[in-house]
């Protein structure tokens, strides 16, 4: 796992469900405003579930190598 | 304390695979009683009732059971959509399945047409539902991948061998006159060929990078293989019912599907062996042993198209794809899939501590001893219809696989109701 202080958060080539945790450990320390962009390998769908009842926004983007980023930051 | 209410309309609640997959361990019991049950070995006729009816309780009680749960979660995870209607969709699928997966092999046994012609209608209004339901969370799925497509083919694939089983239960009951041989010869492709080959093959795409941290399959193989799969089938079984004359498509069809169905071993041996992490894993291991039996499978079965007459080869065939290929899969799949769902229910039900690790939730002792256990029963299959002191080898197998495994989920249900009542 990358992480920066830029709120980048790479998560590729970790096996369930260490994406899942880093995830939802980052997510609390986001600072409001801000966003957390994730590079993951497969869409992670129980993770939308979990965004939307946490009060997340998310926006998710399909990259040339079959791999995700997906944008999460505080609903409006 | 209580889990927090999750948004069920997304995701079931982990209670549903949990109650196909605790269901299935009893068909394994089963099955190992019906295949004792004769006074002769029931694996040197392919035709005894015995036979018959403890085949029918591994592919309905135990494999069906396992595959009609997981798809429950398999779908809003890996596509993104749920079963409509969930609560109705589960026990309508549920209830009539395990009657039915009762029902039929004890027609089968005890010679009964009035328990075949309970058990069809009752299964077949399960099997409605889940494809009716699946298909409708299929619809309306946005995920497009090659993962999606292999589902959709072999839901289909399932479509069509519940029609010919449902024709041929009734047919068997009330004693109509229907080409047996050829139904019955259809009914199995699309139901091991079909459902479950393609079933395996759209989760394989998933699971094998996800767990086994293994490159992706390339993009063209995932995008291509069940497609060229479900066509070849579809060919051989029209032209084996539909028209004789034209025997010939019927070989090149089923050549080829074999050669598919290898390849997709032969693929996924290949990226294990590039995986990133290289510890000893009995999932992984139980995985190797399926992709091994189907290659097996796959040289036989296409010696067999060339050279029918040889009765052994068939049945060898039918137990590496059936016991080493099927039932390994399945093992494999659930020991990884049962860990993650105790897991992953009890952190997003709002449990922050004290979440055991997945690699505490089923001690991986149990599932070394499960995988050992397999390979003794599958050798036993191996050489059963010849040598009789291996078929009761094969019963022994598998009551005590279906022991070992009830007791594994047991033990991942307790450490779920344990983590809850102490937090």
């Amino acid at each position: 796992m990358r992480e920066n202080m830029a709120h980048e958060l790479d998560v590729r080539g970790l096996s369930p469900p260490e994406p899942f945790v880093h995830i939802m450990r980052a997510l609390p320390a986001l600072p409001a405003g801000a966003y957390l962009r994730v590079h993951i390998d497969r869409e992670p769908y129980p993770l939308y579930e979990v965004l939307r009842g946490s009060g997340y926004a998310w926006q998710t983007t399909a990259l040339a190598d079959g791999s995700f980023s997906i944008r999460i930051g505080h609903s409006a | 304390m209580k889990p927090i209410p999750l948004n069920t309309e997304q995701a079931p609640p982990i209670s549903v695979p949990l109650r196909f997959f605790t269901a299935a361990p009893l068909f394994l019991l089963l099955a190992a009683l019906m295949l004792v049950s004769g006074a002769d070995n029931s694996f040197a006729n392919i035709h005894s009732p015995e036979l018959l009816a403890a085949t029918h309780c591994i592919t309905l009680g135990f494999m069906a059971m396992i595959m009609m749960g997981a798809m429950q979660q398999i779908l809003p995870v890996v596509v993104g959509s749920p079963m409509p209607a969930s609560r109705l969709t589960i026990w309508l699928t549920y209830l009539p399945l395990l009657f039915g997966a009762l029902l039929m092999p004890a027609g089968f046994l005890l010679g009964k047409p009035v328990l075949l012609n309970f058990a069809w209608p009752v299964l077949g209004l399960s099997f409605i539902t889940f494809i009716s339901a699946s298909l409708i969370g299929l619809a309306r799925a946005p995920a497009r991948n090659a993962t999606k497509t292999a589902i959709l083919l072999s839901i289909l694939a399932l479509g069509g061998a519940i029609t010919v089983g449902m024709l041929l239960a009734h047919g068997y009951a009330t004693g109509l006159l229907l080409p047996y041989n050829k139904l019955a010869t259809a009914h199995i492709s699309l139901s091991l060929g079909g459902w479950v080959l393609l079933l395996i093959i759209g989760v394989s795409y998933q699971v094998v990078p996800m767990f086994q941290l293994t490159p992706n399959y390339p993009k063209w193989f995932a995008r291509s293989l069940a497609p060229a799969i479900f066509i070849v089938l579809v060919l051989s079984v029209l032209s084996l019912l539909l028209a004789p004359g034209l025997h010939w498509v019927a070989i090149v069809a089923q050549s080829l599907f074999w050669c598919l169905a290898g390849c997709f071993a032969v693929a996924t041996l290949w990226l294990q062996g590039k995986r990133r992490r290289r510890v000893a894993d009995a999932t992984l291991s139980f995985f190797r042993l399926g992709m091994m039996a189907l290659m097996c499978a796959s040289i036989l079965s296409l010696a067999t198209v060339f050279i029918p007459a040889i009765d052994h080869l068939a049945i060898l065939s039918a137990t590496l794809f059936l016991l080493g290929f099927a039932m390994s899969l399945i093992h494999g799949m659930l020991y990884k899939i049962v860990p993650f769902l105790v897991w992953f229910h009890l952190f997003r039900g709002g449990v922050k501590r004290g979440v055991p690790n997945m690699k505490e939730i089923i001690p991986e002792t149990w599932m070394w001893r499960h995988l050992w256990l397999h390979r003794g029963t599958l050798l036993a299959a191996l050489f059963a219809p010849w040598w009789s002191a291996a078929a009761w080898l094969v019963a022994l197998g598998l009551l005590l696989q279906g022991m070992l495994l009830g007791y594994a989920l047991l033990i991942a249900i307790a450490v779920y109701r344990r983590t809850l009542e102490r937090i």
